[in-house]
């Protein structure tokens, strides 16, 4: 401020010499001077008068405009929301609520906020949640209570309702199967009468203010197992009440303003909307030292599922050495709630018109994405590539930076995953230990540049072939021999149950016993042995240490392996030519491993844990590690089966994780 | 009694006077923060024959800008103009104070900075600040040309310029993204409806009237006028570079409505020849560059970025053009030295001189040497075994930047003649069957070469 000090004293100045011209007169004549006094006085006054003017248009003026450029401010950053809601100021909503066994729909006040008829979708309960202010739709949610397990996503999703929230239910085609009376008994606190007896095929609407009055129920019995009910119509009034009584208080700061935005548009986000202790969407860990992929693009591959992302964000957004600029999420189609959720979290957000269907749409998402990434980066050599379902250790950055530098100078890798395939609770141990596999697992990996720029992006099925992309680019074509380097405890942890090949039984098969690394800045053990060669040279030190289990044991006991802890066991399947998986397929189904496809295997070797114990499978003689099997020893051989669904499953599943 | 009376309400007066005279002051520093523009610079044009409004409002800025650690730099055209004159004081003495205002104090209507994207992300906070410090901004946001290539990839418009007013002065504020192809991009300033077209005189802004390509420059903190800026470090070159610097955006609209019409061709052998073809431009670019000789994308490589922006792949070569004026007998050698034998080198440095290498399995380079004439533009060919002499002939042209295969590339600026006047006015439609000598349609011919001069126009190796 000190460039002005020069410049005002130009009034002083002034004041200064009508002074002296004062005092000089009045030394004068008394006439002279009674005429000076009068003119001073005279003078005085009008300066007062013009400094009181000047004072009043100056506030003014600044008030006016201060106004003005809020509004202009205002303008920006609220237009899109207010032409979002189009809701009028009326106090009172009417609410209809329509269910039946083919067909939801809630309209309120004559807007249809929810209408599903499709077939062989959308069974369950459906839940609505409007602002109880503004009577905005804030949560549509649907669980599958028929199925097991939803019926507590939907407990979980209740209580994270705030109070004074407008809850509307309605039941489509079952909803009772597997609801238990812990959620029954959350339906009937939120003051349903019918709740608690509802069953096989019934129908059932519900409108009420959570913690508070209800607006309507109804209810229709199916008459027997083989019928549903009658479809049942609600029509109710809600009252709304004020926006203040709507919202919470926090400081006003920026963070609290993302915070407030998304909390006035959506619900179901728990803690992070609370009025009291709200949870931080800001997370600031420690930084990495050395941090070799602060500079790498990260791209989170996105569609509708926004409860996800959120959760996913804020694990990524928890791991050591994230650089938060570098985050893109890309979002598969225009929904807002994800949208929100990204903004939520300070990070920048892409929508991607949908192209194609099922797998090939989530396939042409990809590509587009990763081509965005690095067209945005146009520095970067890698990408990380994650997905909305996937949790993130925190030590992933530290994982990825000291293990990066293998992909730039090793041509024979293909990717680093955080992915351990056959990593389950009983199989993996050690968190600085790595391994090259000739699978491509996902679920979190890198992404050379030049090998997508070069190899991958022009060959890309395109979008008529209902193609995986993760399928495709795990065949030989594309691999053309390269492998992966994958931890032995994952770095990510796939939560996903609802997506396009997923669901509540086969998450629990295969994902959610899944070993999920949760120590900070684990150091990794010899990054060096993971180079082509020197791997082999590990590999061969491994299976020169390596004790022969007996093989006349069944394998798939417990009892198979000693009960030791830290040694290195080795044991011997049958394989009669590099495709040859048969024995193993049964193998890793008696483990209770990854068994729909072949996974995690490097020559015909497969590295895992059991007991704590290193355990190898070699398969004989089709590795080359098959020298080391001793003469006496007779590779175990077991037969698949015979009628078994397994090989149809095959091909429906295989590409399962990467919805 | 009187007398004291009139001395009371005389020091009374005087008392308020003084007072509001405070007050006034008070107000005064007020409105210099404030937006209230036009009574400001009248006080201020009064007070001094120099504008150093402009002084002041640039220092304000750079205040604001450090405050947010956001890194700008000096690109004012007018400014780096002076400030190249004394560069080489400016440099040695970085620190000295300046006797004078020398560069910030000629009266202009605004001032302009430049600031790479990456270097910073959270607007918000400055936005405020810059309010509370009496700055009026303007945002000017478009499109990401980055996704623009892309299909449907939306939600991503972008900050292109800003403008921050602040009583007479504005601080232009141009926003460089770093583009595949290893260069700036600046974008275009295109106002949208409920802007207010008279905020600056925007015609007068030195850039966004097009966008711009640049290479990233090297920086130089400077001391000019008592304010520490970042400069480019070399400003004459930046302003060489500044005079051409125009982009154009390749089609991507077009292209890919080409694309529906005639699907790309995604054989192996297509992916494969793109990738050599790619290798290729990247490799002559390079050479090129760095002997300094300017060239452009010619034929059927510039019919690939105009009409599909990508490499046509029934197309069997790299097509390049230059100016015969800008022809450097290092040519030759460097491209040998690159790995890239000559295959044959017809005409000469007078009249139509083309040059062929042998890039990567079978993929050829063409180097077509263009004559200026008074009306138009020309380059010539030369069948090998009868000596004949063709001439194909060109409107005028300038030329611009593009990206093309991520490569910052020059092609014409106005490509479209430069097309239409190669392939005619069906260029839309693919031709696979393409004849040199018959199929152009601005092919003249132009005699043939003296017998006695064969071995040297007709070189094939």
């Amino acid at each position: 401020m000190d460039e002005w000090k020069a410049n005002p004293t130009i009034k002083p100045h002034k004041k200064r010499s009508w002074y002296l011209a004062w005092k000089y007169k009045l030394m004068n004549q008394r006439a002279l001077r009674k005429l000076c006094q009068t003119g001073a006085v005279l003078f005085l006054l009008v300066t007062v008068i013009v400094n009181i003017k000047l004072i009043l248009d100056t506030r003014r003026a600044a008030y006016e405009q201060e106004e003005e450029s809020a509004q202009d401010y205002d303008d920006e950053m609220l237009n899109v929301e207010v032409a979002r809601h189009p809701v009028s100021n009326k106090k009172v909503l009417d609410v209809e609520v329509y269910s039946s066994r083919s067909k939801v729909y809630v309209a309120v006040d004559g807007t249809t906020v929810l209408e599903d008829e499709a077939r062989e979708q959308g069974r369950g309960i459906h839940v609505i949640v409007l602002n109880q202010a503004t009577g905005h739709v804030m949560a549509k949610r649907v669980f599958d209570t028929y199925s097991p397990h939803e019926d507590e996503a939907m407990v979980l999703f209740l209580n994270m309702v705030a109070r004074g929230r407008i809850l509307i239910f309605t039941i489509k085609d079952e909803g009772s199967f597997h609801l238990k009376d812990t959620a029954k008994n959350v339906l009937k606190s939120l003051g349903s009468q019918v709740a608690p007896f509802l069953s096989w095929r019934d129908m059932w609407t519900f409108v009420g203010r959570k913690g508070g009055e209800v607006y309507g129920e109804k209810h229709a019995k199916s008459p027997t197992l083989s019928t549903w009910g009658d479809p049942v119509l609600l029509k109710t009034e809600v009252h709304l009440t004020s926006v203040e009584d709507a919202e919470c208080h926090w400081p006003d700061t920026e963070l609290n303003r993302r915070r407030k935005r998304f909390c006035s548009k959506v619900e179901g986000y728990g803690s992070v909307c609370s009025c009291k202790d709200p949870t931080p969407i800001e997370f600031n860990p420690d930084p990495l030292k050395d941090n070799k992929v602060f500079d790498v693009p990260v791209a989170v591959i996105a569609g509708n599922r926004p409860n996800y992302l959120y959760r996913m964000l804020r694990s990524l957004l928890s791991a050591q050495g994230v650089n938060p600029q570098m985050i893109t999420v890309f979002i598969d189609g225009y929904y807002e709630e994800p949208m929100d959720v990204v903004e939520l979290f300070g990070l920048s957000g892409i929508q991607h018109t949908p192209i194609s269907i099922k797998n090939a749409r989530v396939s042409q998402h990809y590509k587009a994405s990763l081509t965005a990434t690095f067209n945005l980066f146009p520095d970067a050599k890698f990408a990380v590539v994650l997905e909305e379902d996937l949790d993130i250790s925190v030590d992933f950055f530290s994982f990825l930076s000291q293990s990066i530098y293998l992909l730039e100078e090793d041509e024979s890798l293909y990717c680093i995953s955080a992915w351990n395939d056959q990593g389950y609770e009983h199989t993996a141990e050690d968190p600085s230990l790595l391994y090259r596999v000739e699978t491509m697992p996902g679920l979190g990996w890198v992404l050379r540049k030049s090998l997508y720029k070069d190899e991958l992006e022009p060959k890309w099925p395109t979008p008529e072939k209902l193609w995986d992309w993760d399928m495709w680019m795990r065949m030989p074509e594309q691999r053309k021999g390269r492998e992966c380097i994958i931890p032995d405890i994952s770095r990510s942890y796939h939560f996903g149950i609802v997506g396009l090949n997923m669901n509540g039984y086969f998450h629990e098969a295969y994902f959610k016993k899944h070993k999920f690394n949760t120590v900070p800045n684990v150091q990794l053990k010899n990054v060096e042995s993971l180079r082509k060669e020197a791997y082999e040279t590990e590999i061969h030190r491994l299976l020169g240490e390596a004790e022969v289990l007996d093989h006349s044991k069944n394998p798939c006991e417990d009892s198979f392996v000693p009960d030791t802890e830290g040694r290195v066991y080795v044991m011997f399947i049958r394989m009669e030519q590099e495709a040859d998986f048969t024995t193993w397929t049964q193998l890793a189904k008696c483990l209770h491993i990854w068994d729909l496809d072949v996974r995690g295997n490097h020559k015909g070797l497969w590295r895992l844990f059991r007991k704590k114990n290193h355990f190898l499978v070699v398969g004989v003689p089709a590795s080359p590690y098959s020298s080391k099997k001793p003469s006496s020893v007779t590779p175990v051989y077991m037969e698949p089966p015979a009628k078994e669904e397994g090989a149809a499953a095959v091909p429906a599943v295989a590409a399962a994780e990467q919805t | 009694m009187q007398k004291v009376n009139k001395n009371v309400v005389l020091a009374l007066l005087s008392l308020t006077s003084l007072v509001f005279l405070l007050f006034q002051l008070y107000y005064y520093k007020f409105y210099l923060s404030q937006k209230n523009g036009a009574v400001f610079s009248k006080v201020r044009g009064s007070q001094s024959g120099q504008d150093s409004t402009r002084w002041h409002v640039v220092r304000k800025f750079l205040g604001l800008i450090s405050s947010h650690n956001i890194p700008v730099y000096l690109i004012d055209p007018l400014i780096l103009g002076l400030v190249d004159k004394d560069i080489e004081q400016i440099r040695s003495s970085p620190d000295a104070p300046s006797p004078e205002c020398k560069y910030f104090c000629a009266p202009r209507d605004f001032t302009t900075f430049a600031l790479l994207d990456k270097t910073w992300k959270h607007e918000l906070g400055l936005f405020r600040t810059a309010e509370k410090m009496g700055f009026q901004w303007l945002k000017i946001i478009n499109k990401d040309p980055r996704l623009d290539g892309m299909d449907d990839l939306s939600g991503t418009e972008i900050p292109l310029h800003y403008i921050f007013k602040l009583a007479s002065h504005a601080i232009h504020l141009v926003v460089f993204y770093e583009r595949s192809g290893n260069y700036l991009w600046h974008g275009p300033l295109r106002l949208k409806q409920h802007m207010d077209r008279k905020f600056v005189p925007f015609r007068k802004l030195h850039f966004g009237r097009y966008p711009g390509a640049y290479e990233k420059p090297e920086l130089l903190l400077v001391s000019i006028d008592d304010l520490k800026v970042q400069i480019p470090k070399n400003p004459s070159s930046f302003l060489e570079e500044m005079s051409h610097s125009r982009f154009l955006e390749c089609r991507y609209r077009e292209a890919r409505a080409f694309f529906q019409l005639y699907p790309d061709d995604a054989s192996l052998d297509a992916v494969e020849f793109r990738k050599k073809a790619k290798s290729l431009l990247h490799l002559a670019a390079l050479t090129l560059n760095n002997l300094g000789v300017k060239f452009w994308l010619s034929s059927g490589t510039c019919l690939g970025w105009y009409r599909q922006c990508n490499v046509i792949t029934h197309s069997k070569d790299v097509d390049l053009g230059v100016f015969i004026r800008d022809y450097k007998a290092d040519i030759i050698p460097a491209f040998q030295k690159a790995g890239l034998p000559l295959k044959h080198k017809f005409g000469k440095v007078e009249d139509s001189l083309e040059l062929s290498f042998q890039g990567e399995d079978d993929v050829k380079l063409d180097i077509f040497f263009f004559y200026e004439e008074d009306d138009h533009i020309w380059n010539g060919g030369t069948q090998a075994k009868s000596g004949k002499k063709f001439k194909y002939l060109f409107p005028k042209f300038t030329l611009c930047w593009t990206e093309f295969v991520e490569l910052k590339v020059h092609v014409p600026c106005e490509t479209l003649l430069y097309v239409e006047a190669n392939y005619g006015p069906d260029w839309k439609v693919p031709v696979k069957t393409w004849d040199w000598k018959s199929s152009p349609s601005n092919v003249q011919y132009n005699g043939v070469w003296p017998v006695d001069e064969w071995d040297d126009v007709i070189q094939v190796y």
